[in-house]
């Protein structure tokens, strides 16, 4: 047995290394780049000779107003989306795996929105919205409401956009809810309901319960790359009014690869890693926690 | 009766999120047939009632001169299933390792190495002039070696397990691409100075959308292994049969839903990438998403363009969700059946 | 490569007449790239048809989405990946791109056929640095789209005269401008007075500008409007610029709902499907309109409005005059063609451009519909016959008219013309959007605007960039 478990240690590094290896190989050279450029100040346009100015560019980032506007937008959006995916996409999944009716047609309109590309997806959105040749205003002429200006108002059009996140990614969550459930074991469930165990309680103590390291995964996937979105404000919006909608990564997106000030921008990615990974640790240890209550 | 008024209630909201889901697509749909006054004079929902549908904008679309269709959609087909097939594949053997190992990694190995790959590389690029390929690879096998051997050492501090090692690949999703899109495209030039082109090349966008792939990859695929009963993998061991085999042919069958619906969701983050896709393809390799934002023109918003661009980024797709659908139902059954 | 080339063109012009390949570019394979099409892109395949026929060469358009052709470009060239032979792009890019870019060949600058280019382009639009970098394939102002059916209605004249105390025509001042967009929004009909872009990132900044040129370009201080030219001080914040603002915020009262949100995309659909009176905009909207447009027929095309009172901001005051002082704004500029320096074909690619722009090509592009190409040549001007299949007789004269006297202008003001452009409008565009969401006082967005110019000029050296400056203006090194 004991040979045994010195031969299977070796065998996990050729189980681990390949995927360790190429997101290495890939994403080491990213990072050292942007890690010592973020020191600096490199402008490709117009072109000025990189020096060396410390923390220079952290400070100017934390002591701008634009930058903390845009963290808090960002976590608005991200926040109220993915509790609403999270909702939403865990029980369309129960419905879906309790057969309701019509379920196999749900499956793939269900699915869709998840497969379009963000940028068209905030194209779609810019018809939808428009508000004056738009089918949502056209709807809100019926209730008297007259042209809602959607997507010029900061705080409507942070709600638009949580509307398209969500209408978005909850197809994530319930695909991957889906295949949560069908991968339980189906003896417990069986003898629960031998046990005339109701359907709320079922849930509550049996399926919730088994379903939270995935949960857990679940939410995580969505805050981290919910953090990241910038198709849709910057289709929609631009970030305007003024900054009102501007989130972390269209801010560096502008100062990089407009204005290529590649060391604000290098910079930036490393405060906004920061952000996420607080974010994301604060998350994870309430979570675990929330785990270790069921568990 | 609570299940019955239950069921009602679930079938209520799937019939709201129908709507809700199905909506935005049938605009869409009913766009790419509307000649261009029946949408500049406000909205029109019903085609021959509305307005009278026209085949123009897919005319236009398909006669070229809104960009070649054709080739994005053979290079988005090519890469994207390959770049998933390999991510889950690679993700899938990796999550197994964590699932049924025990890693130790100490913190001061990982120090170890994040100090000599960035001092090194400083040092070698920056004072020595090593071209970025060279010196990337040289410091890259210096701090392996130097952090595994480290790594064996019987040093003081915090020892990093199985989790940790799972966070770091996600964690790899965390920074946002602007900064390493565009680090990746040096790099990729560079090398391709150094003889092996990856710039608008198969084999790099492939490389590059693995490692994309791979953190989603390994981070759900540890949730999936995770279920699959330990018991049935003992006893084959007992039966003395390999690890590699045991993954192969007991391990990822019995994973299939886990495994379909990572590689869904890989595939649909793959098939909508575009900054990588656009820094790094040229003509040859140019994907679909360069293709649709560009529909987005400065001519204005064409919506009739725009949604025909978006039917025909969304018709593969559509085919994938119905396959992996139906697949997903079989797995269902056997499921249910067991 | 370059060798190689050159030798094959002296084998082919050896083996003489016997090859019809002139010059012999055969094997050659140009990259050429642009946004995605129709617009413009089209015209460069039209213009590689008869490039390859001539040639023997092979040429392969590169789309990019508009958004991203300045990042792609710069990044590419910059590096020198040679994957590009020749881009398509906007002078504003010009003095960022330029140190990447190769020299038009002294054979294309001269000739009938560059003499033909209209001067505003070929010796300002052009040129960088004293140098020659670019090719126009475009030309392109900002204009006054009207509509015949209104304004040749004879209620319509009686029912404005009698309102406003003159007859009704083609706006001449902004004043006029704005009569008639409140006399004609009467949205209980469905009818709007003008349509204007207002969507930050939707081209916003440049409706802007076409407004404060007739308030900012004085003709006794040329190249003034953006900054100082002696200092780099930037004037944007000046009585003229915020005159400028105040009238364009009061535009949105004259547009349809939701126009904050609105880009020149949405502008021209508005105009064509006459849903508004009047609108401004690139050359696109007339041809969209009598093309599939419900006002067919009716297009007029006219000069941005001008204005009796300029700014002088040397004296500090208002200064008038006796006629109407137009300052047509050349926005955008048109679509330019360059060769980057790291291209491996450069003469058959300045070729491939000489074919582009050459009068016969453009001629037709222009006429063609969706090329996107609007005149730039004389030749292109006086050829009215060939725009039949586009507009009525009518329609086109006023069409060319107006694009014609806005280059003719004597005052004409040009875009602004930079390093490090997108920094520059960036914080313009951020505060300009304030402004008119209300959210911030004109004045004081104009302030912010000008403090951070200043800053980024200081930044990016103030003698380099007011040299960039002076030089994009045309005025001579101090």
């Amino acid at each position: 047995m004991q040979s045994g478990a010195i031969r299977h240690d070796r065998v996990k590094y050729a189980f681990i290394w390949p995927a360790f290896l190429i997101v290495l190989v890939i994403s080491i050279f990213p990072l050292i780049y942007a890690l010592t450029v973020s020191f600096q100040s490199v402008r490709l346009v117009p072109p000025i000779p990189p020096r060396f100015v410390g923390l220079d560019n952290y400070a100017e980032i934390l002591s701008s107003g634009r930058f903390w506007g845009s963290t808090w937008t960002t976590a608005s959006i991200v926040f109220m989306s993915v509790a609403l995916q999270y909702v939403f996409g865990f029980v369309i999944a129960l419905a879906l795996h309790h057969n309701v009716r019509g379920s196999s047609l749900y499956r793939v309109v269900f699915l869709l929105p998840m497969f379009i590309a963000p940028v068209c997806v905030a194209l779609i959105a810019r018809m939808v919205f428009h508000p004056y040749l738009g089918p949502v205003n056209d709807a809100m002429n019926l209730f008297g409401f007259v042209n809602i200006p959607f997507l010029t108002e900061a705080p409507l059009a942070i709600m638009v956009l949580v509307v398209i996140e969500t209408w978005q990614w909850t197809p994530f969550v319930t695909l991957l809810m889906l295949a949560g459930l069908q991968g339980l074991p189906g003896e417990v469930f069986e003898a629960a309901r031998v046990d005339d165990i109701g359907p709320w309680r079922r849930f509550w103590d049996l399926t919730f319960p088994m379903l939270l390291p995935l949960s857990v995964a679940v939410i995580f996937i969505r805050l981290v790359e919910g953090f990241k979105i910038i198709d849709t404000v910057f289709v929609l919006t631009g970030g305007g009014p003024g900054t009102a909608t501007e989130t972390l990564t269209l801010f560096a997106y502008n100062e990089g690869f407009k204005k290529f000030n590649l060391g604000m921008t290098s910079a930036l990615s490393f405060v906004f890693l920061i952000v996420v990974i607080v974010f994301g640790t604060v998350y994870l240890a309430l979570a675990q926690r929330l785990t270790r209550r069921y568990a | 009766m609570e299940n019955r008024t239950l069921r009602g209630l679930g079938l209520g909201l799937c019939l709201i999120w129908l709507f809700f889901s199905f909506f935005p697509l049938y605009w869409v749909f009913v766009t790419a047939f509307k000649p261009p006054l029946a949408v500049s004079q406000g909205a029109t929902y019903i085609p021959f009632i509305d307005f009278q549908p026209t085949l123009q904008a897919f005319r236009d679309a398909l006669s070229g001169i809104r960009g070649d269709f054709f080739g994005p959609i053979a290079s988005s087909v090519m890469i994207s299933l390959v770049a998933t097939a390999l991510s889950v594949f690679l993700g899938s053997m990796a999550a197994y390792a964590l699932v049924r190992f025990q890693f130790r990694i100490r913190l001061l190995s990982g120090l170890t190495f994040g100090v000599i790959s960035i001092g090194g590389f400083v040092l070698l690029n920056g004072t020595f002039d090593i071209t970025v390929p060279y010196a990337l690879l040289i410091v890259l096998v210096l701090a392996l070696v130097a952090s595994i051997y480290v790594n064996r050492l019987p040093l003081p501090g915090p020892v990093l397990g199985n989790n940790d090692v799972t966070f770091w690949f996600v964690s790899q999703r965390m920074f946002p691409p602007i900064v390493s899109a565009f680090a990746l495209f040096l790099l990729y030039a560079e090398v391709g100075r150094a003889g092996l082109p990856l710039l608008d090349s198969f084999l790099g966008m492939v490389l590059a959308y693995t490692a994309f792939g791979l953190p989603f990859a390994v981070w759900l695929m540890r949730d999936f292994l995770s279920t699959v009963p330990v018991e049935v993998e003992e006893a084959a061991q007992v039966d003395n049969i390999g690890r590699i085999r045991i993954f192969f042919q007991i391990v990822l069958p019995m994973s299939l839903p886990g495994l379909l619906a990572t590689s869904m969701i890989v595939l649909a983050f793959i098939w909508n990438e575009f900054l990588f896709a656009l820094l790094l393809t040229t003509g040859d390799w140019q994907t679909l998403p360069i293709l649709i934002a560009g529909q987005n023109s400065s001519r204005g918003d064409e919506w009739w363009a725009i949604s025909v661009a978006a039917l025909i980024a969304i018709v593969p797709m559509v085919i994938v969700a119905a396959i992996l659908g139906r697949m997903m139902r079989s797995g269902l059954l056997s499921g249910s059946i067991k | 490569m370059k060798k190689l080339l050159l030798t094959t063109v002296a084998f082919g012009a050896m083996t003489g007449a016997a090859i019809a390949c002139e010059p012999d570019y055969t094997g050659v394979t140009l990259n050429v790239s642009t946004q995605n099409g129709p617009a413009i892109a089209s015209a460069l395949a039209a213009a590689a048809v008869s490039w390859e026929e001539r040639t023997c060469g092979t040429v392969n358009v590169i789309e990019f989405p508009f958004g991203e052709l300045y990042p792609k470009f710069l990044t590419a060239m910059s590096q020198q990946t040679g994957d590009f032979d020749a881009i398509g792009f906007v002078p504003a890019w010009l003095p960022d791109f330029a140190p990447f870019l190769s020299t038009m060949p002294a054979a294309l600058q001269e000739g009938s056929n560059w003499e033909d280019i209209h001067p505003v382009y070929r010796e300002r639009l052009m040129v960088w640095n004293g140098e020659v970098k670019s090719a126009t394939m475009d030309g392109d102002m900002h204009m006054l789209n009207l509509r015949a059916d209104l304004l040749n209605d004879p209620d319509e004249q009686a029912a404005f005269e009698a309102e406003y105390g003159y007859p009704l025509a083609s706006p001449v001042t902004w004043a006029q401008y704005y009569d008639q967009a409140a006399f004609f929004h009467r949205p209980n009909d469905g009818l709007f007075g003008t349509a204007e872009a207002y969507r930050r990132g939707g081209q916003q900044f440049w409706y802007f500008f076409s407004h404060a040129a007739s308030y900012t370009n004085h003709p006794d201080n040329p190249g003034s409007m953006f900054f100082d030219p002696e200092t780099m001080e930037a004037q944007i914040n000046n009585s003229g610029w915020l005159r400028a603002l105040e009238e364009y915020k009061r535009g949105l009262d004259y547009n349809p709902p939701g126009a904050l949100n609105n880009g020149s995309g949405d502008v021209r659909p508005l105009y064509a499907g006459g849903t508004v009176a009047m609108n401004i905009d690139w050359a696109d909207s007339g041809v969209l309109g009598s093309t599939e447009g419900a006002i067919e027929g009716h297009v007029r095309t006219a000069m941005l409005p001008g204005s009796t009172e300029i700014w002088n901001h040397v004296s500090d005051q208002w200064d008038s005059f006796d006629e109407v002082v137009h300052s047509p704004f050349l926005a955008f500029g048109g679509w330019q063609l360059a060769v980057p320096a790291d291209s491996e074909n450069p003469e058959a690619a300045w070729d491939f451009v000489a074919e582009v722009i050459s009068p016969e090509v453009s001629g037709s592009a222009i006429v063609t519909a969706n090329s996107g190409v609007n005149p730039y040549r004389f030749s292109h001007y006086e050829n009215l016959d060939n725009w039949s299949s586009v507009f009525s007789e009518e329609e086109a004269a006023s069409y060319l008219g107006a694009q014609r006297a806005s280059l003719d202008a004597p005052n004409v003001a040009l875009d602004l013309r930079l390093p490090g452009f997108f920094s520059y409008t960036e914080v313009l565009e951020i505060e300009l959007s304030k402004a008119l969401a209300g959210e911030v006082e004109p004045q004081a967005a104009l302030d912010a605007i000008a403090e951070e110019w200043d800053a980024l000029t200081e930044e990016f050296g103030r003698d380099s960039q007011l040299a960039a400056y002076r030089a994009s203006v045309g005025l001579p090194p101090m």
